[in-house]
């Protein structure tokens, strides 16, 4: 059974896309969304993609693909509960529901893809490889090839750098895909140099790195040991894009790779200036360690990196909003998304505070991205 | 003064199951309309957080336990609207999601009557009833 679209509450079919975009969202000209997923209704979209070997291996083993997360949710799938495209269906997985119910219904102009498969979680490597190019072929030609306004993402796997450098080159040319996808969990920081073959691909294709929420690697996913819930493992996040941000700042990757610039993809950004702060006081007495920077980190960070919206910060006082985007010190940073189809969706007329006007909320809902990703538009 | 109040008839009362959601339309109104036994909840279709249809959502209990480590409880299972995008809980006897007591995010209620086997949604003149003429 399909489930029914719900329409925008309190916008009008007839509305007008400019006159729409004005009084719902507070935009004069496009809406870009950095964040929505694409899932497989299950590995079988993928067989057409894998070769005779890996197609045997996956029906006799009855393989399934892994997920990012391995905390039950409050919904399944973690999804809104309207993002179901049919009973028993997996949401974000038909092309054609999530046009309608993201980009139809908000007037949505580009839209990034970023498929949560856990292929950096599959240990055989050979496995790997074929599954990572498995599942770029499929948003090639499953999503990409269905509505020009998807935008991809080159999802690797971070412990085959030589695989995923390759699978870079391969798909580089495609200018519809627009980032390489890392998870913000890791087994290994990603400023180690044996990251290099990635950050080298990903300069000479010309993409952005972007590092989303999920993943998981060897080790517990917060700094203090293995949480009892989901809220913890939700709330805790920000610990890994810390986590990741010191290390692709301190390690050099920006000094051996200058042209490099990475996405902080749902990680929120309240966080930040105190990292800025406290990294860059670190560095006046221990820049022994790290002689390679040039500059302070919070240099490296407001140059290399910006940051998505969702899920947006919601303090008591919306002011504080401004003053943090202040105290980040750039109009440049932010980039709006949205999460579809999941639970935690941030609604492009609801999720950015009304305080936030003018040209500022011009750049988070779509200059800036439009610029960042060289969109066209 | 007397508010004149206008009942719109929605149905037959069988035509509704318990523990179910649904989407109606009243006087030009979208309203969410929930079954429980033989109760009947009318609220605005609307979630106040990012105004998500609270009618694709669930009805649920409240989970409640006095201390860490002590085995949760579902209390009040039907009693509550979970909304469809971030999960928030509206009461649906006070259309309350309950932030920090007695402080809450309110959601339009709408009076419901059930008469000759019919569900009626009843609206004043200005639009719902009062709040205390619900409570």
């Amino acid at each position: 059974m399909r489930v029914d679209i719900n329409p925008l509450e309190d916008a009008p079919e007839t509305a007008q896309l400019d006159s729409f975009r004005q009084e719902m969202i507070g935009t004069s000209v496009s809406l870009i969304d950095t964040d929505v997923h694409n899932y497989t209704r299950s590995i079988d979209d993928l067989t057409p993609h894998l070769s005779l070997r890996w197609k045997t291996y996956i029906t006799q083993g009855e393989v399934k693909l892994p997920g990012v997360s391995m905390y039950p949710k409050m919904y399944a799938q973690a999804a809104r509960r309207d993002a179901i495209p049919y009973e028993g269906g997996v949401a974000g997985s038909e092309p054609a529901f999530s046009k309608e119910q993201l980009l139809d219904t908000w007037h949505i102009d580009c839209a990034i893809l970023n498929p949560l498969i856990g292929i950096p979680q599959i240990k055989n490597l050979d496995l790997g490889r074929a599954l990572m190019q498995a599942v770029n072929s499929w948003t090639q030609s499953e999503w990409l090839d269905s509505d020009p306004r998807w935008r991809g993402s080159i999802l690797i796997h971070p412990g085959d750098p030589e695989g995923s450098a390759d699978e870079i080159r391969r798909l580089g040319s495609d200018q519809r895909f627009v980032q390489v996808l890392l998870m913000a969990r890791s087994s290994a920081p990603y400023g180690k140099w044996q990251m290099d073959p990635i950050y080298a691909a990903a300069c000479e294709a010309g993409l952005p790195i972007g590092i989303h929420f999920g993943g998981g690697g060897d080790v517990p996913i917060t700094a203090v040991g293995w949480p009892s819930y989901y809220i913890e493992d939700h709330t805790g996040m920000t610990q890994a894009f810390e986590g990741q941000v010191i290390s692709l700042v301190c390690e050099g990757v920006f000094v051996r790779f200058p042209e490099l610039r990475v996405v902080l993809i749902e990680g929120g950004f309240a966080w930040l200036p105190a990292l800025m702060w406290r990294l860059d006081k670190n560095y006046r007495g221990l820049r022994d360690e790290v002689p390679w920077l040039k500059k302070l980190p919070s240099e490296y960070i407001l140059e290399h990196f910006r940051v998505t919206t969702q899920p947006m910060e919601e303090p008591p006082n919306s002011q504080h909003l401004l003053q943090i985007l202040d105290m980040i010190g750039s109009d440049d940073f932010l980039m709006f998304s949205t999460d579809y189809p999941h639970w935690d969706f941030d609604a492009p007329n609801r999720s950015i505070p009304q305080i936030i006007k003018g040209e500022l909320r011009e750049r988070i809902m779509w200059k800036n991205a439009t610029h960042f990703y060289a969109l066209g538009l | 003064m007397t508010m004149s109040v206008k009942k719109y008839d929605i149905g037959w009362v069988d035509a509704f199951q318990s523990g179910k959601l649904y989407s109606i339309r009243v006087a030009g109104r979208k309203m969410v309309l929930a079954r429980r036994g033989d109760e009947f909840f009318a609220l605005r279709d609307v979630c106040p957080h990012q105004g998500a249809k609270l009618s694709s959502g669930l009805l649920t209990g409240e989970v409640v336990a006095e201390y860490p480590g002590q085995q949760p409880k579902l209390r009040r299972e039907g009693e509550f609207l979970s909304c469809p995008w971030h999960g928030w809980k509206i009461d649906l006897r006070t259309g309350c999601f309950p932030l920090k007591e007695p402080e809450c995010v309110r959601v339009r209620r709408y009076a419901v009557h059930l008469e000759d086997e019919r569900v009626l949604v009843a609206l004043s003149a200005k639009g719902s009833l009062r709040q205390s003429k619900l409570d």
